[in-house]
């Protein structure tokens, strides 16, 4: 029960990041961003190629942190995968989002996104195969923490949950202390009013979108380093990701990690209870409850 | 623009009247079988045509019943409408007794309930593989006129838990994908296990494309089992074994054919696969098998290498025997209640050929049995229908996969038996 409580914390803090920049793309721009997942796919397909790339130029970086299976050049490669990542989401925007949302509506938004998730599925698939990638084959073994219960904790993941820790707490001190925090959720509240006050809509815009696609790059690592990368990352994590942001409520960055975490354990805990075979059934649940319940989820509040 | 229907007569009736005197009754009369197969895709052609080929040598023997026999082949294009058409054609229009075919599990299966139970006609099946034949046997919608030459999943349960056994292990987790195929082999062979003694500690369904399968894991690591048994494909395979190293699971595995890839190996790693045993059913190595590989060799001028050749040869020849066995004019189920007395143990043993049936069709006069030696070995059907087949034991290697071990006919059986 402990083990499948730190389970969940640990597959949470992947999604919360996912579910962070989502969140806010969903906030300002108004609509249903289901290609926000294949971000992660971009990420985590890029920090690949950089890896390799670094690994082969330099071979000293090859060498593993500590006891992580994250090599120097992978650390180097998030970086370098962030800003990729970033102008993806930035040029994506460009190509598609911003011309749909000058002619069409909401709902013509939420169907490009389908579109451009499938591209994006796709061309990742043609590049790079539709086979399974690893950043490292070794296999790193789990840290024993308690005998009875049993409680095993791997090196990758403990880090993995810090450094989703870090983000969000630099996030939350960009977002309440500062004046980019301040124009940030001014345009996420009111747009028109924002614009009054001197504050460039279109460079928010851009801002959110390099923001929201740098996170899901580190989300996306992340999930590499714990599990696989294939194609179908964006696939597999777009309905966690969004039950995350549902259950915070739309907009609400504290929310979004809230409800990561929250999808991430009620998933891992399920298990206890239900047959192996329904835990993807979890994220679903939760939505529906958390609609029912509270329409604007845990932390959202009524748009205008 | 595929045919409808093709009309395989016997060839080489004038050329051996010589060899078999009963050959010039032959032409009196002619009886038809069906055949729904998929002509229409490259894998299916040369499955029909081994059925054709089976029925040549049946006419170059005489025929069933001293009546040529007409091969009346329809393509069902892997649909189940078309399949049912054609199967519905053949049965009404042609009035077959024996149907052969069809090769999808998804085409055979609504055929048998909707077209040959109904009608009584009975129907043999070279290559359909779903556990759900062996259930509608069990509760008997098949009326007893169902066979099949292709092995099930109860085989490769049979023989995992056999090396289980042999192995030593006391307790066995199993891990399986959620989807008909994985949850038909995991209860299989947690029936096997325990019928070994061996305890399950826990059987765990993995879902591909999870977040994470962490708590799957976690879950089949809690019962603290010696080895587990795996029936997963190999992507969501290499992700759950590396998860559950990585929690200090043993190394002790075995798994099913569906691992079988190097993709699984890379990604796992071959150092921690040494103790990971596969397995897989395989083609007999018995000399009747050795028999149809050459005279299919001198028929079609290739190696029978395609999936389901022997299998298809042995499901017409069976059907053609127990035609030959039922008597004349025989209905279908008449010739459904032959098919033991051409696959018994006891029998005469015959031949996969032209002389094994005129062989065949002397001792059946007698009043005998024959048991019917063919390309995949001593056929024999259980209760249901179902065949089993021989199987090998594997293990990953640098370059791919190396036997470990050779499972007959016989000892698969004896394991099944042993249900």
């Amino acid at each position: 029960m402990i083990q499948n409580l730190v389970d969940g914390v640990l597959v949470g803090s992947v999604l919360s990041l996912g579910a962070v920049g989502l969140t806010m793309v969903m906030h300002m721009l108004r609509f249903a961003n289901f290609s926000h997942a294949e971000l992660l796919s971009i990420g985590a397909y890029s920090a690949l190629v950089f890896d390799a790339l670094f690994s082969a130029m330099m071979p000293p970086l090859t060498a593993a942190i500590g006891p992580l299976s994250m090599t120097w050049a992978l650390a180097l490669s998030v970086v370098f995968s962030l800003v990729i990542t970033g102008l993806s989401a930035l040029l994506i925007d460009r190509l598609v989002f911003k011309r749909v949302r000058e002619k069409g509506s909401e709902l013509s938004m939420v169907f490009a996104s389908f579109g451009v998730a499938m591209i994006i599925r796709n061309v990742v698939g043609l590049i790079f195969g539709l086979g399974t990638h690893l950043y490292s084959k070794d296999i790193v073994f789990a840290v024993v923490l308690s005998r009875d219960p049993l409680l095993l904790v791997k090196p990758d993941q403990v880090f993995t949950l810090v450094a989703a820790l870090l983000i969000m707490l630099i996030m939350h001190f960009v977002l309440s202390r500062t004046t980019l925090g301040y124009s940030l959720r001014a345009v996420a509240e009111n747009p028109t009013l924002a614009q009054v006050n001197g504050i460039r809509l279109s460079h928010m815009i851009a801002l959110v979108w390099l923001v929201g696609g740098g996170l899901a790059a580190v989300a996306g690592i992340f999930y590499g380093l714990s599990n696989q990368i294939s194609p179908m990352i964006g696939r597999d994590l777009v309905l966690p990701i969004f039950a995350a942001t549902i259950v915070g409520g739309i907009g609400s960055i504290y929310g979004a990690v809230l409800g990561g975490f929250i999808v991430g354990i009620s998933a891992s805990l399920a298990l206890a209870i239900l047959p192996s075979g329904y835990s993807p059934s979890m994220p679903f649940l939760i939505i529906l409850a958390v609609l029912l319940i509270r329409p604007n989820g845990l932390f959202g509040e009524e748009q205008t | 623009m595929k045919m409808g229907s093709k009309h395989i007569t016997g060839l080489a009736l004038g050329l051996t009247v010589s060899a078999f005197g009963s050959a010039a009754m032959a032409s009196d009369c002619t009886t038809k079988i069906g055949t729904v197969l998929p002509t229409s895709v490259d894998w299916g052609r040369p499955i029909a045509e081994t059925a054709g080929f089976a029925v040549e040598q049946v006419n170059e023997a005489g025929g069933v019943q001293g009546c040529e026999i007409e091969m009346v082949l329809r393509d069902s294009q892997v649909d189940p409408k078309v399949g049912v058409d054609a199967a519905k054609a053949l049965v009404d229009l042609d009035g077959v007794q024996v149907l052969i075919g069809a090769v999808s599990s998804g085409v055979s299966m609504p055929i048998l309930t909707s077209v040959t139970v109904p009608a009584g006609v009975a129907q043999f099946s070279c290559c359909s593989s779903s556990g759900a034949f062996t259930t509608l046997a069990e509760e008997g919608g098949t009326n007893g006129l169902w066979f099949r030459t292709f092995a099930t999943s109860g085989v490769q349960a049979a023989v995992g838990a056999k090396v289980a056994k042999d192995q030593g292990y006391g307790s066995i987790a199993i891990l399986y994908k959620n989807d008909d195929w994985g949850q038909d082999i995991s209860k299989l062979i947690a029936e096997d296990l325990v019928d070994m003694g061996i305890t399950v500690t826990a059987s765990v369904a993995i879902n591909d494309g999870q977040p994470s399968y962490r708590a799957e894991v976690t879950e089949a690591l809690g019962g603290q089992p010696e080895a587990i048994y795996m029936a997963l494909y190999p992507n969501e395979g290499a992700s759950v074994v590396r998860e559950w190293l990585s929690l200090g699971g043993t190394q002790n595995m075995v798994m099913a054919n569906s691992l079988k890839s190097d993709e699984f190996r890379d990604n796992v790693g071959l150092q921690y696969l040494g103790n990971a045993l596969g397995t897989d059913t395989a083609s007999p190595r018995v000399a009747s098998a050795d028999a149809f590989v050459a005279s299919y060799k001198e028929r079609f001028e290739s190696e029978p290498n395609g999936p389901g050749l022997s299998n298809s040869y042995d499901a017409t020849m069976i059907a053609l025997l127990a035609m030959e066995a039922a008597g004349k004019d025989a209905t279908g189920a008449e010739i459904a209640a032959s098919v033991s007395r051409v696959t018994d143990p006891a029998g005469t043993p015959v031949s996969a050929d032209a002389a094994g049936f005129a062989a065949a069709r002397e001792a059946l006069t007698a009043g005998g049995s024959v048991m019917y030696q063919g390309a995949t070995g001593n056929v024999r059907f259980d209760a249901n229908g179902d065949v089993s087949a021989p199987a090998v034991v594997w293990s990953f290697t640098e370059t791919g996969t190396q036997e470990k071990q050779y499972v007959t006919l016989q000892e698969v059986d004896a394991l099944m038996m042993g249900d």
